[in-house]
């Protein structure tokens, strides 16, 4: 049974059901893939936010959500905790959805408990600081401003940066990518994957069927442009008087050597993003199926390092995909594909 | 003064002329006891701003999160000021060249 029918039944408090109940408990707290363990008694950020829900039964959300009323202060006040009522405020309702979205995905899809499988709350502040254009993830919680007006509306309202945020999370527990140049890069390319794949769960897109934009509707009606980026067509996101073109590259020979945003993590991330894209558009179907699958072992896995470049996390992904589809699977053929379609040669 | 990074990985320039400040001999002082020289370089908080701030002889880069003091009030009086015609502007979409230029 998958295991968020055994979490679902575990929670069952009608006293018909307390037999079941109390077997799948049994099961939950039994049931640790071994795929998810992989590294983990390394990473050197384990012994905090490890604060498993009371019952020890997996799968169980815990969502708080806090306002910062407009400072740059956090957490801020304590506002919707789980189960609790809306609160009428649309920014508060868009990340506490937003947060059971991404919760799923992991869960459902990837057996994944909370972003350190080990069932930590999923904490996010928003309407942080005034008129503050930005999102972030800060090492403990998700933080949303409400933009400028100018050039980005609020940042909840678009589930795929939602994803992205808590992805960082994720990130921060298993692989652990450095965030600077090409590992900075590729922690950008996993939220990014990841963000599009919560969405795309979430709306029951196929590959074929999503957008692949990241925050598609943050920006406001004065900007010309669809979303922050696009997976699919790295570069071609928006095209603005003020904000630009979109400059992120889609292909290894345009790599973007700078200084700034920590070597360019949110450009040159546009080259694995494509790579991603050409694998689940090449296998068609879900994306979250297949080639989801193969990037999350490969972040889960033992095969990363913190310091990983492109070349080696493909060569990761390659591994992966052989180890869960078998040598000259489609998927292992498709891995190959994608990362030679970005100039990225394997061993395959 | 620069800022990079964030969710879109976008860079925003202030230009300032402080002898054109209706307040110069503030801008002045505040200018001559800020910590040059003592703050981190770096910022590996996903998704986060950086600031870069240069006003001769002195530099200075500083992860967002560590603005606070006089730092603060120094980036908020650019910002300021750049809303205000005639002596300061903000640059957006500054182009990767021009940044490393």
């Amino acid at each position: 049974m998958p295991p968020f029918l055994l979490a679902r039944i575990a929670t069952l408090e009608d006293p018909r059901f307390t037999r079941a109940a109390h077997a799948a408990q049994r099961s939950l707290t039994a049931f640790i893939p071994d795929h998810l363990d992989h590294g983990r008694s390394e990473h050197a950020m384990l012994p905090r936010l490890l604060h498993q829900n009371e019952t020890g039964v997996r799968g169980m959300i815990n969502r708080a959500i806090s306002d910062a009323q407009g400072v740059e202060t956090l957490p801020g006040v304590l506002v919707r905790a789980e189960g609790d009522a809306e609160t009428g405020d649309a920014s508060v309702s868009e990340a506490y959805d937003g947060l059971g979205s991404t919760f799923a995905l992991f869960w459902e899809v990837f057996a994944r408990d909370s972003i350190n499988d080990r069932a930590a709350p999923l904490e996010a502040t928003v309407h942080y600081g005034k008129h503050y254009d930005n999102a972030f993830w800060d090492g403990r919680r998700m933080v949303f401003g409400d933009g400028d007006g100018e050039i980005f509306d609020g940042f909840t309202r678009s589930l795929s940066v939602i994803g992205h945020e808590l992805a960082h999370g994720v990130t921060e527990f298993t692989a652990g990518l450095v965030y600077r140049d090409e590992s900075g890069a590729l922690n950008e390319h996993v939220s990014d994957v990841f963000g599009a794949l919560v969405e795309q769960y979430r709306r029951g897109q196929s590959a074929a069927d999503a957008s692949w934009l990241i925050g598609e509707g943050i920006f406001t009606d004065q900007v010309e442009g669809n979303a922050l980026r696009s997976l699919k067509a790295p570069g071609t996101a928006y095209d603005d008087d003020v904000l630009g073109k979109d400059p992120q590259p889609d292909h290894l020979d345009d790599y973007i050597e700078t200084l700034d945003d920590n070597g360019g993590v949110h450009l040159n991330s546009g080259i694995p993003n494509r790579a991603f894209w050409s694998v689940a558009d090449t296998l068609g179907g879900n994306a979250w199926e297949r080639a989801g699958q193969i990037w999350y072992d490969t972040l889960t896995g033992t095969s990363l390092t913190p310091r990983s470049d492109f070349a080696e996390f493909a060569a990761a992904t390659v591994e992966t995909a052989v180890a869960r589809y078998g040598s000259n699977s489609p998927e292992h053929e498709a891995v190959i594909g994608g990362w030679t379609l970005v100039g990225i040669t394997t061993a395959g | 003064m620069w800022r990079s990074g964030g969710l879109l990985g976008r860079r925003i320039e202030w230009d300032v002329v402080v002898d054109d400040q209706p307040d110069a001999d503030q801008w002045y002082v505040l200018i001559n006891e800020l910590p040059w020289g003592e703050c981190s370089t770096t910022n590996t908080t996903p998704d986060r701003y950086t600031y870069g701030i240069r006003c001769e002889p002195h530099e200075a880069v500083i992860p967002e999160q560590q603005l606070t003091g006089p730092w603060r009030e120094l980036v908020d009086r650019v910002r300021d000021a750049s809303e205000r015609p005639g002596t300061a502007k903000q640059t957006q979409g500054t182009t990767i060249d021009d940044q490393n230029g």
